[in-house]
Parts: structure tokens; C-alpha cells; sequence
């Protein structure tokens, strides 16, 4: 008798979810099976990873995270317009750090002119990402929202203290919401609903189950990930379907590892190839666990990434 | 539905219509069926007739197929003689009249193209600012969304004077609500009173004139429909939709102020159609059954005093208070702060003086919202090192109050007063003890500020269950004794109905996967005779909590069918373990240790196992530290158990439940119990014997062996055969 492999019956699938505008809008999520489980189901559209550009110029980062972008740390337009002639991105992420209060603490009118530029100079589907201060958040995708009207950019971290405010904009003028959750199945599905109740169309959900870095609480965001999309997949659970996105590059960049140099940390390899490596692996992991979008800082390990995804998606 | 608001407003719906058809003739003459027609820049042509019927008018050809619509709506004018439900023709008259009125004022801007500013300010003399655009719409419809500005007023008219029309649109602009007006009262209108009494108006203001002519209502109207469309994603010709969406989520209400017009009515018969109520100020006739509002649908004769508050009252509006106005800081970082002797301003109860907190419930009428009242001396008229009586009463009222959520409301009593610096609270109900610090009232505080907060935290956490909120701060003797015999009063009716309840009256249990976090698999089942195992949950939390929040982690299960009642299954419990396990569980027992025991998170507040030589059970509790006759101490059991699964032989119990009629029904209740902790005893000692009584074994509280008998089952097996344990001729636990 030959032996038959057992396989998993599933009976959901990850919405489909259009980000950006035009020649250059991707499509994310669709699909019927686990992460690459291409012998169960399919995986119809490729994960994404977006290209980090920060809006001020970085002051702490690993030389080997700069040195990519050293000549255009001050000027996000121009960084944006490298990772995509240069590096190839088919995506940007604008971190808007400078935004936070306990920081530079710069205006919401600051923020949204600066992303408006920033979106009129690139063609590829833009993911704006807040300080991950609820209020100050608040206040400054609000604007982004309303200025950026009509350009369908992501905006999060879209969270339970203010997706009545954000959501509300995003409906209004039209761009997608990145539901942000702390490593929780209950609160990701909870807000998606609260989300959906506000009247934020299915179509424009991401989910953000909150990513820690390699060493530093991935497996916490791994299992969730791994649970969201069970629910999704095999459980029926309708307002898990969405695609999941990853805010990878800034977790791993900002460790300690990341940034130690040969000589504070002489056992753990070379510097120049040590961060790259964390990102990577990072990168990989998320993507087994389901990511669909992952927001990377280093070429180079986005390099790595694509290879993988090449090598695991080809039929 | 009154006949004689029927009649009025079929008549006004005749009027109106025959007035747009007049219109459409002559500007059909003047300029042709292929002129353009429409409001200013938008995308939604004229918007209700394109959000009901879904018919784009964009020339006046267009209009002539709309007005036929409004003559097949209208119903024949109402007949002395004929007694007939009028409720649904009248409706749908309401609907013609502002199809006709939209035509109307389209015809408006072609006839007079600057009749209106078109933006959102006066422009010099001309106060009449016409439809919103799109722009508008969507930048003040966001507010609608986000509950920034939950609703509108619409008001039709002027109250009498320019005084009563500033205080009604200050009172109306503090609910954060919009006030758009139109139409004249004897010549007066609203809008230009404001003006006259120096109150700035247009859309910033959220005071928005939008015309001189009572037709103008269809732009308020029109701008609900637009922000059904816009924000409710919402189909132009989905009228059933785009009505509920605005019911719903909208909080708009109709003010006529002066006499009521024929036109008047019909207009507010549509504004019906809306699900938005009228609240007069003159005294027409009232329909208070709820059916196509929320609750009553025209409220008459109301003073211009109370007219906001009562608008807000039928409306269904939910009072939000962002700023606790105290002049201490305010925060859970103050909860766990002492005022020590030296520091001690005034003392309250605590066993020195009579202390006592109530929060009841009262009929909407009977509670005046914010009001907070000090009756007897208070912080600044008494000397340092004081004592007093004290009585605190709260009295809620609202709408989906249920005297079952007071006690649940009570208790926040305690951490909400602690959150303020400088204040310190203890215990609760007549045992409560308060003691307020120098500096606090160093800083201004006063007794009354305890009022402050407590209206402002039940309206920001407990919005969904009280609608107003009124507090009384007694100090002196006679009141607080008064309060004292009322909450005595209260505090027994309520512990009846709590005992009262059991598993078999509610039909309606309560899950609890709060804890789901870090225990995936986990769901707490919780009944009226089982509450949670962390404590923290008993089944009226679990009803509150949904009412709160009904998208958390505490949803009703009804219970279905019974499959045993002696293990406590029951088919509803079932399925939902099944679900909320995301299918890792099928079933699991409410009453059962041995038999599918349900799961356990990690909080529960003891646990409890077999003693297989005693045919026992034996419980500990989280705070004992010692070894336990199982072998194993409370850390070692709590690895075992929590974490999301079942582990048949042991279970995580709340303190409460061990004293329930329903504790472990399976293995033989508590005279099963051969071993507890002493402290846990001591603790549970007077449930425990009248437990033992109700059981008919009087001495059960003292033949429960504890540490003092020993921490093996050797040690205490000879006890128990001494003093003659029931467990020991029970069934086989095993």
C-alpha cells in the first residue's frame, strides 16, 4: 500500500488586498494554505517587503546599516528614490520617528508635508508608520490622511486607542489601515472587528500582530502569527483573513547586536555581516509564520530574502 | 401615530410638492429640460433623491420622473371621518416632501446662483451658507465617523429670544454636537439671533445657517445621506440602508422651535424616515412608542432649559466627559499611594466615624446628570486632623440600566477615588475607609471633587450602561445615617438576588478568554454558581462586561440543552469551548475535576486535586507557600495546570466557588474536601459552615483537616478517620 501523506484540510483563504495606485499597485494575501505549503495549497501571490526610509536623518544606526544610505539620510525623497532606482523596492515604509513627543517631537503639518512629498516622488505603494504614540499618531495620520487624500497609502500603527480617529479618516479619503495589536490573537481579531463596525471596508485591513527581533521575543509574535493564520485558514475565522505585515528592520537594527562593533563584542562575528544576517533571519522566520508585507532596512538582506522567496516559490 | 400630526403633515407634504412642481414648470420654461441643475461641487447630484431612489439628477429633465415618484408617494389627504394606521403613508409623505424640497432649492441656485456663500463662512451680509460640498462633507463627516461630533441638530425656527437661541447653541456645541438650522419662526430666525447676540456662526463653529426657508432642512438631511455614502460604503437607490446607517450611527435629532407649520410637520415625518426624533417646544401632540427612532419619536412642550438635555435624553446621545476637572493628578499611578498619620488631613470611617458608598439606580427623570452636591461641612471648613461621617451616593439612570450592574458599578468606587493624589481608599460599601492627605488639600481639593470624578469615569467606562449620573456627599451624622439604613437596605436585596441565582434560572452564561494571551487554548465558563477561577470574574461581571464592550472577551453562551446536570454540560457550553478553543476542546464540565475539567489559565485563585488514599480532594491557595499533601507545593501544581489545558484530577477554583452548591457536583460536592491550608479555611469560615449546615453535616467546617493536621496524606488520613470524614465511605473517587 503506498504511503499517503496526511494533509491539512483547509477551508478559508487571506483576502486579496490592493496596495498603492496604478501601474505600480501589488496585490498581497490570497492564500488557501500555510506559509509555502505549496504541497497543500497555494500561495498565489508573492510576500512583499518594503524598503525603510526614515524622516530625519538616523544618529544611532550600525555603520553597516548607513553606509547603504549615507548619502541620502537627510533627505527622505531622495532616500526613497534610491531604494527604488537603486535597490529595486517595490515598496517604501516612511517611518515617521521624528513625530514623537519624547523625541524631536515634530508637527503633524510637518509630518504630512514631508509624506506628501514623499508620495508624489515615488510610484510604488507607500506604508506611512507613526511613532507608536497613540495620540501623537492620531494627530498626525489624521492629517496625512486628509492631505495624501485619494493616494492609497497604508497608514498605521492603527491601534484600539484610535481607530475610531484614524479609521474614520481612512474611510474618508481612502487609505488602508494597519490594525496594530500587542501579540495577541484576541486583540488582532477584536480590533479588525471594531475596525469593521466603524465601517473601514475589508478590503483596505492589514494586520501588524507586533514583531519583536531574532533574540529578542520573535517567538512570542511567532506563535501568534502562526495562530492568526490557523484561525484564518482552518478555523473560519473571517475577521482574521487579512494579510499580515511585519515592521521588521527597525526591531532587529535597534538591538544591541545589531550594533555592537568587533571590538565590543569580539565572539559574535563580523559586525558588517552580523545585522545583515539577524534582519534576514528575522525575515525568513515572520515569513514562515505568515507575514505577507515585511518592512526591511538592509539591501543586502533584502537580497537574501528575495533569493529565499524566489527559491520557495518556484513550481 | 397622532392623527393630527398625520393630517398636518400629509397636508405640508401636498404643499410642498405642488410648490416644487410650480418650480420645475417655470425653470423648465425659462431654460429647457437639458439646463444643468444640481448643488455645488459634489459628486452625489441631488443627495437624497440619488441616496434614496439612486437617480442621478444632473439636468432639469431629470427632475420630472422624481417629481412623479413624489405624487405616486403622496397618500390622499386624511379624512375626518377615516380612522386609519397613518403611520407608513405619512412616512413616505415625509420622504416625497424632501424630494420636492431638494428640487426645490436646486432650482434655488439656478434662479438665484448667489443666494448662498457656497463655503463654510457668512460671506459679509449673507449669512445663508447652503448645501456642504464635498470638501465639507468629508472633512466634518470624519467627525460623525470618529464620534468627534456624534450628530446634529436640526432646528427649524427660533426660540424667542436672541439670549435663549446663544444658551441653546452653546449647550447643543458642548455635547459637541452640530447645530444646522433653517426656517423662521413668526419672521425670526435662529441663525440670525446668534448673529445679533455676537455668536460667531458657520462650520467651524459648528453653528451652520444653512437657509432662510424651512425647504433648507434638506441640506442637513442631505448631509446624513452623503455620509452614509461616503462613510457606511452604502449603494445610491439602498434607501433601507442608507436609513439605518444614519439611525444608527448618526445621533441627529429635529428641534422645531415655534408654532408647527403643515410644511413643519412633513418635514419632521421624514426626518423620522431618518430615525431621528423631533423634540418640540410647543405643545403638539407626542408619540412616544419606540418603533422607527430608538426610542420616542416626537417629544413635545419642552422648555428651552431642558430642551438640549431632553434632545440628547430621546436621541439616545452618549454624554462623553474627556476631562476629569479636579485640581489634583489623576491616574492609576496614585491607586496604590497611603497617607500616613502625619500627613492625614481628614479621616473618613475605617471603624472611627460611619462611613458608607452607594450607587443606585434611578428613572431617567429622577437623576439631573452632573450634578454634585455636598450636604454638610467639607474640606475647607474643617480643621486638620478631622474626622467625619461620610456617605457618598451615586445615582445612575439610562437606558439599558439594570439594577444588576450597581453593585458591579459600586465597586469601581474604590480604585476610581484612589486614582487621585492624595486620596486614599479602602474597603467598600459601609466598611469603607477614605482618608485625604494634606497636600491635596493643600493643592484646592475638596470632598465635593469626589462627585467629579465619579460622574466622569462612569460616563467614560461605563457609558454603555448609565446615561446620567448624580452624586451626594453627606457629612453629616443624621444624613449619613440615613444613607447608612438605605444601603443596608439595598446591600441585603442585593445578596439575596445573588444567592437566588443559580445555574438553572439564568438561561445565559458568560465566557472568559481574557487570558487567551498567554493561555491560547484557555476559556473560562461562568455561571451564576461558578465565577471565574481567577476571582477577578463572577457571571454579573461577565453580563456587564459585554454590555460594555460587546466585541471582548466576555460573550453571553446561551446554554441550550442540558447534557448533565451533574457534571454541568450543556450543549450551548459545548459548542462555544469548541470555537473559542479554536477546536482544540469539545467539551468540558463546570462541576467536574475527574470527568473533561475545564481549562485553566494561570490566575486562578487556588487550585484543587485529588488525595487518592483519603477519596478526597484537597485545595490550595496561591498565597500558602507550604507542601501540600499531594506532594507537590502551589508553584509546582500552578505549572501542571495552567497554560490552556485540561488536566484531568486537577482544577483551577476561585475562592467564591469552593462555598458554591455546584462545587465539584461531580465528585460529590464539598464534603469531598479533606485538606485545606488554614488560612483558606479561616478565611471561607463562615461560608464554609453554613455550607457544612445546608449539607446536614454541622462539623464539616472543623473535620476539613489542614496544615496544623499535617502536609501528607499519612499524617492527615488518621485525622480524618478519627473525626469520621465523609470522604472516606463516598464512592470511589477514582
Amino acid at each position: 500500500m503506498a504511503l499517503e501523506i496526511p494533509k491539512v484540510s483547509y477551508s478559508g483563504k487571506i483576502r486579496e488586498i490592493v496596495l498603492g495606485k496604478g501601474d505600480k499597485a501589488i496585490t498581497v494575501g490570497g492564500g488557501t494554505s500555510y506559509p509555502f505549503y505549496l504541497f497543500e495549497g497555494q500561495m498565489p501571490l508573492k510576500p512583499r517587503i518594503a524598503m525603510e526610509v526614515y524622516d530625519s536623518p538616523p544618529d544611532d544606526w550600525a555603520p553597516t546599516a548607513l553606509e547603504p544610505f549615507a548619502d541620502v539620510a537627510g533627505d527622505p525623497v531622495a532616500w526613497a528614490k534610491k531604494c527604488i532606482d537603486t535597490y529595486g523596492a517595490e515598496m517604501i515604509a516612511l517611518q515617521l520617528v521624528s513625530t514623537d513627543p519624547n523625541g524631536e517631537n515634530r508637527s503633524a503639518e510637518e509630518a504630512a508635508a514631508l509624506t506628501k512629498k514623499v508620495a508624489e516622488a515615488v510610484d510604488v505603494p507607500l506604508i506611512v508608520w507613526g511613532c507608536n504614540n497613540a495620540e501623537k499618531d492620531t494627530e498626525v495620520l489624521k492629517k496625512i490622511a486628509e492631505d495624501c487624500a485619494g493616494r492609497s497609502l497604508m497608514i498605521g500603527p492603527v491601534t484600539e486607542a484610535n481607530y475610531k480617529q484614524v479609521g474614520a479618516v481612512a474611510i474618508g479619503y481612502e487609505h488602508t489601515v494597519i490594525a496594530s495589536t500587542p501579540i495577541d490573537i484576541n486583540l488582532a481579531k477584536q480590533l479588525n472587528i471594531l475596525l469593521g463596525n466603524l465601517g473601514v471596508p475589508d478590503g483596505r485591513i492589514l494586520i501588524d500582530p507586533t514583531t519583536g527581533a531574532l533574540g529578542y521575543g520573535l517567538e512570542y509574535g511567532y506563535s501568534v502569527m502562526e495562530r492568526i493564520r490557523m484561525a484564518a485558514l482552518t478555523q473560519e475565522d473571517e475577521r482574521l483573513q487579512f494579510p499580515m505585515v511585519c515592521n521588521l528592520g527597525k526591531e532587529v537594527w535597534k538591538t544591541k547586536e545589531a550594533k555592537q562593533s568587533r571590538d565590543e563584542a569580539p565572539k559574535l562575528g563580523d559586525p558588517a555581516k552580523r545585522g545583515v544576517l539577524m534582519e534576514a533571519i528575522t525575515a525568513q522566520l515572520v515569513l514562515a509564520a505568515g507575514a505577507d508585507i515585511l518592512i526591511m532596512r538592509h539591501p543586502e538582506s533584502i537580497a537574501l530574502i528575495q533569493d529565499m522567496l524566489n527559491d520557495l516559490l518556484a513550481a | 401615530m397622532s392623527k393630527i400630526i398625520c393630517s398636518a403633515a400629509i397636508r405640508g407634504a401636498h404643499n410642498i410638492v405642488d410648490k416644487a412642481e410650480q418650480k420645475y414648470q417655470e425653470a423648465l420654461d425659462k431654460w429647457g429640460p437639458d439646463h444643468a441643475v444640481g448643488f455645488p461641487n459634489t459628486a452625489y447630484y441631488l443627495p437624497i433623491i440619488y441616496g434614496i431612489l439612486g437617480v442621478p439628477v444632473s439636468k432639469l429633465g431629470d427632475v420630472r420622473p422624481v417629481l412623479e415618484k413624489c405624487r405616486s408617494l403622496l397618500p390622499p389627504l386624511v379624512s375626518e371621518k377615516v380612522w386609519l394606521p397613518y403611520l407608513a403613508p405619512t412616512l413616505e409623505a415625509g420622504m416625497a416632501t424632501f424630494f420636492a424640497e431638494e428640487i426645490i432649492e436646486a432650482i434655488r441656485y439656478l434662479e438665484y446662483p448667489d443666494f448662498y456663500t457656497k463655503q463654510e463662512d457668512p460671506i459679509g451680509g449673507n449669512i445663508w451658507l447652503g448645501a456642504a460640498d464635498d470638501i465639507i462633507l468629508r472633512k466634518r463627516g470624519v467627525e460623525f465617523v470618529d464620534g468627534t461630533a456624534p450628530g446634529f441638530a436640526a432646528i427649524l425656527g427660533a426660540p424667542p429670544t436672541k439670549e435663549i437661541a446663544a444658551e441653546i447653541a452653546k449647550e447643543l456645541q458642548e455635547k459637541n454636537l452640530y447645530v444646522f438650522m433653517c426656517a423662521e419662526n413668526n419672521g425670526v430666525r435662529m441663525s440670525e439671533q446668534l448673529v445679533e447676540a455676537g455668536v460667531q456662526i458657520g462650520w467651524p463653529t459648528r453653528l451652520v445657517s444653512f437657509g432662510s426657508d424651512y425647504t433648507a432642512t434638506v441640506f442637513a438631511m442631505g448631509f446624513a445621506t452623503r455620509a452614509a455614502m461616503s462613510f457606511g460604503g452604502i449603494k445610491p437607490g439602498d434607501f433601507r440602508g442608507n436609513l439605518l446607517y444614519n439611525k444608527n450611527r448618526i445621533f441627529a435629532f429635529a428641534m422645531p422651535l415655534g408654532p408647527v407649520s403643515d410644511e413643519w410637520y412633513a418635514n419632521a415625518a421624514g426626518a423620522i424616515n431618518w430615525g431621528f426624533p423631533v423634540i418640540a417646544d410647543t405643545p403638539i401632540p407626542e408619540i412616544l412608542p419606540t418603533g422607527i427612532c430608538t426610542y420616542e419619536h416626537v417629544v413635545s412642550n419642552v422648555p428651552h432649559s431642558e430642551i438640549v438635555q431632553r434632545a440628547v435624553e430621546v436621541r439616545g446621545l452618549k454624554v462623553t466627559v474627556s476631562k476629569i476637572d479636579i485640581p489634583v493628578s489623576y491616574g492609576p499611578a496614585f491607586e496604590g499611594e497611603r497617607i500616613r498619620k502625619d500627613d492625614l488631613y481628614l479621616e473618613c470611617g475605617g471603624g472611627k466615624t460611619k462611613a458608607v458608598e452607594l450607587t443606585v439606580s434611578r428613572d431617567m427623570d429622577e437623576v439631573e446628570d452632573g450634578h454634585v452636591e455636598m450636604i454638610g461641612p467639607d474640606l475647607d471648613q474643617i480643621k486638620d486632623g478631622s474626622k467625619l461621617p461620610f456617605a457618598m451616593l451615586i445615582e445612575v439612570a439610562g437606558r439599558q440600566r439594570q439594577e444588576d450592574f450597581e453593585p458591579i458599578l459600586e465597586r469601581q468606587i474604590h480604585h476610581l477615588v484612589n486614582y487621585a493624589e492624595g486620596i486614599m481608599h479602602i474597603g467598600q460599601r459601609a466598611i469603607m475607609w477614605l482618608r485625604v492627605g494634606k497636600a491635596a488639600v493643600e493643592k484646592g481639593f475638596r470632598l465635593k471633587h469626589l462627585g467629579t470624578i465619579m460622574h466622569a469615569k462612569y460616563h467614560q467606562e461605563f457609558g454603555a450602561i448609565c446615561d446620567k449620573v448624580q452624586v451626594k456627599i453627606y457629612t453629616e451624622e443624621a444624613k449619613v445615617d440615613e444613607v447608612l439604613a438605605l444601603a443596608r437596605k439595598i446591600y441585603a436585596a442585593r445578596d439575596k438576588r445573588v444567592d437566588r441565582m443559580t445555574d438553572e434560572t439564568e438561561e445565559t452564561f458568560y465566557s472568559c478568554t481574557l487570558c487567551q494571551s498567554f493561555a491560547p487554548s484557555h476559556v473560562c465558563i461562568i455561571t451564576p454558581e461558578r465565577t471565574g477561577m481567577c476571582g477577578a470574574y463572577n457571571w454579573l461581571d461577565g453580563k456587564a462586561s459585554y454590555e460594555i464592550n460587546p466585541t471582548g472577551p466576555n460573550q453571553p453562551i446561551v446554554k441550550g440543552e442540558c447534557i448533565d446536570p451533574v457534571l454541568g454540560k450543556w450543549k450551548g457550553t459545548d459548542e462555544f469551548i469548541f470555537k473559542a478553543s479554536r477546536q482544540k476542546f469539545q467539551t468540558a464540565s463546570a462541576y467536574s475535576l475527574v470527568h473533561d475539567p475545564m481549562t485553566a489559565c494561570g490566575c486562578f485563585e487556588c487550585i484543587a486535586t485529588i488525595l487518592p488514599l483519603c477519596n478526597g480532594v484537597m485545595i490550595v491557595n496561591r498565597d500558602y507557600l507550604g507542601m501540600t499533601p499531594c506532594g507537590m507545593k502551589f508553584t509546582t501544581l500552578a505549572g501542571m495546570v495552567g497554560g490552556g489545558e485540561v488536566t484531568p484530577g486537577f482544577l483551577g477554583v476561585s475562592k467564591h466557588y469552593i462555598a458554591s452548591r455546584k462545587f465539584l457536583l461531580a465528585e460529590g460536592g464539598l464534603k469531598r474536601v479533606v485538606w485545606m491550608p488554614q488560612m483558606l479555611k479561616k478565611e471561607l469560615e463562615a461560608k464554609l459552615k453554613s455550607r457544612g449546615e445546608e449539607l446536614g453535616i454541622p462539623n464539616l467546617f472543623d473535620i476539613i483537616a489542614d496544615d496544623t493536621k499535617g502536609a501528607t496524606e499519612e499524617e492527615i488520613l488518621p485525622f480524618l478517620e478519627e473525626v469520621g470524614h465523609p470522604a472516606l465511605t463516598m464512592e470511589s473517587i477514582l
